[in-house]
C-alpha cells in the first residue's frame, strides 16, 4: 500500500513519521524530462516497536523473584521482549551493571532476584528492526511478598480499591438475575507469585466483620465457602450473640480453639517447603494456629467476607522474626 | 549470712542420677530445702548447649500424685529442649517425709499435693511452702549451680502444676518470659480440689485463697503483656467433673485482654499421653520467648 511519495533533488532522503512496528518498502525512481525510470530495487525497513507499558497492578514480587506483566504497546505482534533489571541502592541510585533477559516470548516474565534488595525494571519490545525505547520503569522491592487483589476473580458484591489492596462488601442488594449467576462465596483471590519458599502478608480487619482469610488452589470451587473443601485453608471470624468465635477451617473441619484478644491485624505466613500455613495476631506477636499441609500446587491468598464490611491487605513487609522457625 | 546460706546450698546439692538423653543429660538432684525443711529432689535436663553457654530455664510443675520422675520419663520433652538449647527443671510436687499427721491420707491433699501455695495453717505451715520454693529457693539454686541464664526463665505445668504455673506468672509480672499449661486447674476456689486444699493449707477465710487463684488474679492483672498457651483434653474426666473450669479463666482473660490461645483437643484425657502429644508445641512456644 503506497503510503507516501516524496520528490527530492538530492540522492538521499530522510523519511520521517513512520509508524512503529511496521514494515516499509522503499524504492527510488529517477525522473527527467523524458519520464520516470523503472523502480529501483526495493529496500525493506522494519521500524522498531513502541515501548511496552508495565502493568503495575499486574506485577507481584516475593523475596527471591518478581513477576512482571506488561501491555505490548503495539497493535501488531512483535518478535519478543527484553526485560532489563538494574539493582538500586538505598538512595535510589544505580549500583551494578544492568542485566537483561532477552527473547521473552509473551507479555510476562518471572525474574529471579535476591532478597532484601531494590531493583528497577524496564521492558523493551523487539522486532526484526531492533529494540524499542525502554518502557517506563517499575520499582521492585524484594523485601517481603507483594501482590494485588485480582479484580476479575472478585465476587460482584465486592468492590476493590484503586490500589488493589482493600476490598469492601457493600450493603446493596444484587439484582436477582445476578444473584443466581454468582458464586456463593463473596471472595476475591490475590495474585501470589508461583514461587516456592516462604511468603508473608498481613490483613487488617475489624471486630464487626465476619471474614475468612487464607489460601486456596487456583481451581478451588468458587461455590463452596472458603475452608469448606480440601482445596482451601482459612481463618474464620464469626460473630455470635455472646462472643467472637474463631475457626481455622480446612475441608470443613476446624480445631476447637478459644482466643481471648480479637486480632485486628492478622499475619499470614505460607511456607511451601515446610508445608505450613500459620496465622498470627500481629499486634501481640501471638501465634494463633498453624495448618500442616502438603501443597500439591501453588496457592492464591484468598479473602472472603460473610457479612458487609471490609478488609485491607498489607504486604511487601518482611516476615517478623517471631513468624520464622 | 546470705553468702554462707548460698555456700551451704551449693554444698548440699547431691546428684541422684544422670542419664544421657537427646545429646544432653537428664539429671536428678537432692538437697536440703530451707523453705520446705526437708530433703527435696528435683530433675534437671541439661541440653548439649549448656556445655558451652548459659541457657534459659523452663520450669515444669507437675500435678497431683506426681514426683520429679513423671515428667522426665513420660513427657518426651528432652529432644525439643535439646533442639532449642533450653534447661528444664522439674521439682517434686510437695515436701516429703515430714511426718505430719494426715499428710498421706489423701492423694489430693498433703503429700504429692502441695498446690504451690505457702500454707498458713497448722500443721502445714512449716513445711508446705511450695510457692516460695518454686519462685525463690529453686531458681537461686539452679542459677548458682548450673549454666542457667538468670534473666531468661519461663514456666509451665499440668493440672495442679498448671495452676501453679499460672499463679506464679500472674503474681510475678515480668519474671517469666512466658507461661503455658496442660489441663490446668484454672479456678481452684470454685472446684472441689481447690476448696479442699485451700481450706486445709490457708484456713477458712476465703479471701486468703484469692491470692492463689489464676482466674481471680487474671481479673486484676496489671503487668507486661502475656501470651498464654493452654491445651485441654476434650475427654478429660476432670474437665467434665468441673475440677478444671477453663471457661472461667478464659472469660477473665477476655475481659482483661490477656492474650490466651486455648486449644481443646478432642479424644485426649488427663494423662501424660496427652502431655506428650503436645509438649513440642509448648516447648516451641517457650523457645520463641526464651531465645528471643
Amino acid at each position: 500500500m503506497l503510503v507516501c511519495k516524496v520528490k527530492v533533488k538530492e540522492t538521499h532522503c530522510r523519511v520521517t513519521d513512520l509508524l512503529p512496528n511496521a514494515q516499509y518498502e522503499l524504492w527510488v525512481m529517477a525522473t527527467n524530462t523524458t519520464g520516470i525510470s523503472p523502480a529501483s530495487e526495493k529496500a525493506l525497513y522494519m521500524t522498531v516497536p513502541s515501548p511496552p507499558a508495565i502493568k503495575e497492578r499486574g506485577c507481584s514480587s516475593c523475596p527471591e523473584a518478581a513477576l512482571i506483566r506488561w501491555d505490548s504497546g503495539n497493535n501488531n505482534p512483535v518478535d519478543s521482549y527484553t526485560v532489563e533489571i538494574t539493582e538500586m541502592d538505598t538512595h535510589g541510585a544505580q549500583c551494578g551493571a544492568a542485566e537483561a533477559i532477552v527473547a521473552v516470548p509473551s507479555c510476562q516474565c518471572l525474574i529471579q532476584l535476591q532478597q532484601d534488595r531494590r531493583y528497577m525494571v524496564t521492558v523493551r519490545a523487539v522486532n526484526i528492526g531492533g529494540p524499542s525505547e525502554k518502557s517506563h520503569p517499575l520499582g521492585v522491592s524484594t523485601t517481603g511478598t507483594l501482590f494485588h487483589l485480582l479484580e476479575d476473580t472478585a465476587h460482584p458484591c465486592l468492590s476493590i480499591s484503586e490500589d488493589g489492596f482493600t476490598m469492601f462488601y457493600g450493603d446493596e442488594e444484587l439484582p436477582l438475575k445476578l444473584t443466581s449467576m454468582c458464586y456463593r462465596c463473596v471472595a476475591v483471590l490475590g495474585d501470589l507469585l508461583p514461587v516456592r519458599g516462604q511468603h508473608y502478608w498481613e490483613v487488617a480487619v475489624d471486630d464487626y466483620t465476619e471474614f475468612r482469610v487464607g489460601v486456596a488452589y487456583e481451581d478451588t470451587n468458587r461455590n463452596a465457602y472458603l475452608g469448606a473443601t480440601n482445596t482451601s485453608w482459612c481463618m474464620r471470624h464469626i460473630l455470635t450473640p455472646t462472643r467472637h468465635k474463631y475457626e481455622f477451617l480446612h475441608d470443613g473441619w476446624s480445631p476447637d480453639l478459644r482466643i481471648t484478644v480479637n486480632p485486628m491485624r492478622i499475619g499470614v505466613a505460607l511456607d511451601y517447603d515446610g508445608g505450613t500455613l500459620s496465622f498470627y495476631n500481629v499486634e501481640l506477636e501471638q501465634h494463633l494456629y498453624t495448618f500442616h499441609c502438603c501443597f500439591q500446587s501453588y496457592v492464591h491468598p484468598c479473602f472472603a467476607l460473610d457479612n458487609p464490611g471490609g478488609l485491607t491487605v498489607h504486604n511487601g513487609v518482611e516476615a517478623p522474626g517471631y513468624t520464622r522457625n | 549470712m546470705h553468702a554462707l546460706f548460698d555456700h551451704l546450698n551449693k554444698m548440699a546439692l547431691t546428684q541422684v542420677s544422670s542419664n544421657k538423653c537427646a545429646g544432653g543429660y537428664q539429671k536428678v538432684y537432692e538437697h536440703e530445702s530451707v523453705e520446705l525443711q526437708c530433703k527435696m529432689k528435683f530433675a534437671v535436663y541439661l541440653p548439649p548447649k549448656a556445655e558451652t553457654d548459659k541457657c534459659p530455664v523452663f520450669y515444669w510443675l507437675s500435678g497431683l500424685t506426681c514426683t520429679e520422675q513423671n515428667f522426665i520419663t513420660k513427657a518426651g520433652a528432652q529432644q525439643a529442649a535439646a533442639d532449642n538449647g533450653i534447661i528444664i527443671v522439674a521439682p517434686d510436687t510437695s515436701p516429703r517425709g515430714c511426718g505430719i499427721e494426715g499428710e498421706d491420707e489423701s492423694w489430693d491433699f498433703g503429700t504429692g499435693a502441695g498446690f504451690y501455695v505457702d500454707a498458713t495453717e497448722e500443721p502445714w505451715k512449716n513445711n508446705y511452702r511450695m510457692y516460695s520454693y518454686v519462685t525463690e529457693e529453686l531458681p537461686k539454686l539452679i542459677n548458682s549451680n548450673f549454666a542457667a541464664d538468670p534473666d531468661r526463665m519461663s514456666i509451665s505445668g499440668h493440672s495442679m502444676g498448671g495452676h501453679g504455673a499460672l499463679v506464679c506468672t500472674l503474681r510475678n509480672p515480668g519474671r517469666y518470659k512466658t507461661v503455658s499449661a496442660f489441663a490446668p486447674i484454672c479456678n481452684p476456689i470454685g472446684c472441689p480440689w481447690g476448696q479442699k486444699a485451700f481450706a486445709g493449707y490457708l484456713g477458712a477465710d476465703k479471701s486468703t485463697w484469692e491470692a492463689y487463684d489464676a482466674t481471680v488474679l487474671a481479673a486484676s492483672y496489671d503487668g507486661p503483656k502475656l501470651d498464654i498457651l493452654i491445651d485441654q483434653g476434650g475427654d478429660d474426666q476432670f474437665l467434665s467433673s468441673s475440677q478444671l473450669l477453663p471457661d472461667h479463666l478464659i472469660a477473665a482473660c477476655s475481659a482483661k485482654k490477656i492474650p490466651v490461645v486455648f486449644r481443646r483437643q478432642p479424644g485426649y484425657d488427663h494423662s501424660y499421653f496427652f502431655i506428650y502429644s503436645f509438649m513440642s508445641d509448648h516447648i516451641k512456644h517457650h523457645a520463641k520467648y526464651l531465645n528471643a
